[in-house]
């Protein structure tokens, strides 16, 4: 499949830069998958999950409070100020406390993303 | 002529000040390694983050949206972001902010306009307390500690919107230091708001025709205040790493003049020494002489 590069950068550093296959954003409007030689375009983001194929499989998926894509010249950016890899997250363990770092920050970030979803 | 004593003193106190001020230029070495750190990788977001902004406001430089300049006021009212340190002992980098935006608000009062002003770190904030009077309208400190939080650039983006969308407020500028390098930095000003296209510089951009979804004015209407947080972020990381590193010189200067200190008055500890002991011996062979 043809490849195109993809990175996603938040204000403290650049997440993830690669390339990929396809992406799939939660787009303000809609879904949006996103391919080779895709138009220049520009959306804003809503809350989700990101989706990132490499061979038809998944390989990463991040989940963002909001943010800008901008797609031009086979180069997809993801601007968002929150995101975490939900890979690097396991379930809450027995006592269904976080067990560490990351899943107190997901934890966070899902309460903030259920509020605006809430509000919205 | 001090005594003798006094002399071993004052080495003794200059050498325990020269212990303080090395540690402190160690200390703020390794500071200001983390915050150029800091301030490179927050590099990458700001820089795309402003590509977009550039081709979109260069698309619409004849509308006129929600940010852009009013033209219905006369007189101005004019907000400062002032960024300073909230410790000293940094050489004149809190002297110079303080200094560059007495300056510039002077300035702005003589063209006949208001200012009114936020402060990032307690030093500024002290010493123009009194010449500012109550227009002050906000005060942060202690940002750095543990780290800047882009959460704070946020807090004070949503204050400056809500004030320039209410009317009370009709331009933004920041200011802050730009770290140029450990030893080098300048005092600078960043116009926030409006945004006009006028003044922004477009060296790279194509031109490049976007398919925009929602519309391109709503867009734009979220992608500017992001833009204006992460200038903030980015001003307040410069900020802190021209702190780290004029203090760096200055305790690296104050090290060295108390260096020479010490020498000086080490010498003429000696010297005075021998002076005594030259005096005493002259005092007991002429005794002996005159038996």
């Amino acid at each position: 499949m043809k490849q195109f590069k993809l990175e996603i950068i938040s204000p403290n550093e650049i997440v993830f830069e690669k390339e990929v296959d396809l992406v799939i954003f939660p787009g303000s409007e809609g879904d949006i998958g996103i391919l080779k030689d895709h138009m220049p375009f520009l959306t804003s983001l809503r809350v989700g999950i990101v989706y990132i194929y490499v061979e038809k499989k998944i390989i990463e998926t991040f989940l963002v409070t909001g943010g800008i894509v901008e797609v031009s010249q086979n180069r997809c950016s993801l601007l968002t100020e929150e995101v975490v890899n939900t890979n690097s997250v396991s379930s809450t363990n027995k006592t269904g406390e976080p067990s560490n770092k990351d899943e107190v920050n997901l934890k966070s970030l899902r309460d903030k993303a259920l509020e605006k979803l809430y509000y919205s | 002529m001090p005594s003798l004593k006094d002399l071993r003193n004052r080495i003794s106190s200059v050498k325990s000040t020269k212990k303080i001020t090395s540690a402190m230029k160690m200390v703020a070495a390794a500071k200001l390694k983390r915050a150029q750190d800091n301030a490179e990788k927050t590099r990458p977001y700001a820089r795309k983050m402003s590509e977009i902004v550039n081709s979109l406001v260069e698309n619409n430089k004849s509308k006129e949206f929600k940010f852009s300049e009013k033209k219905t006021k006369k007189t101005r009212n004019i907000l400062l972001i002032v960024c300073s340190a909230d410790r000293g002992l940094c050489g004149g980098f809190n002297g110079s902010i303080i200094k560059f935006s007495k300056k510039l608000s002077e300035k702005i009062i003589n063209d006949g306009g208001q200012v009114s002003y936020i402060f990032v770190g307690k030093k500024a904030y002290q010493s123009l307390q009194r010449f500012c009077g109550d227009s002050i309208l906000d005060f942060f400190s202690d940002i750095a500690n543990p780290s800047i939080k882009f959460e704070l650039a946020g807090s004070i983006r949503d204050k400056i919107l809500e004030l320039f969308l209410n009317d009370s407020m009709d331009e933004c500028y920041l200011i802050y230091t730009e770290f140029k390098s450990a030893i080098s930095q300048t005092v600078q000003s960043l116009k926030l708001l409006p945004l006009n296209a006028l003044e922004i510089n477009n060296d790279n951009s194509s031109n490049k025709s976007y398919d925009f979804e929602p519309s391109e004015e709503e867009i734009l209407n979220e992608i500017i205040p992001k833009n204006i947080a992460i200038q903030i972020h980015t001003a307040l990381l410069e900020n802190l790493a021209s702190e780290q590193g004029s203090r760096m010189t200055a305790m690296d200067n104050a090290t060295r003049n108390a260096n020479d200190m010490i020498d000086n008055l080490t010498l003429f500890y000696n010297r005075s020494r021998q002076a005594l002991i030259t005096k005493e011996l002259i005092e007991i062979i002429s005794g002996a002489e005159a038996v």
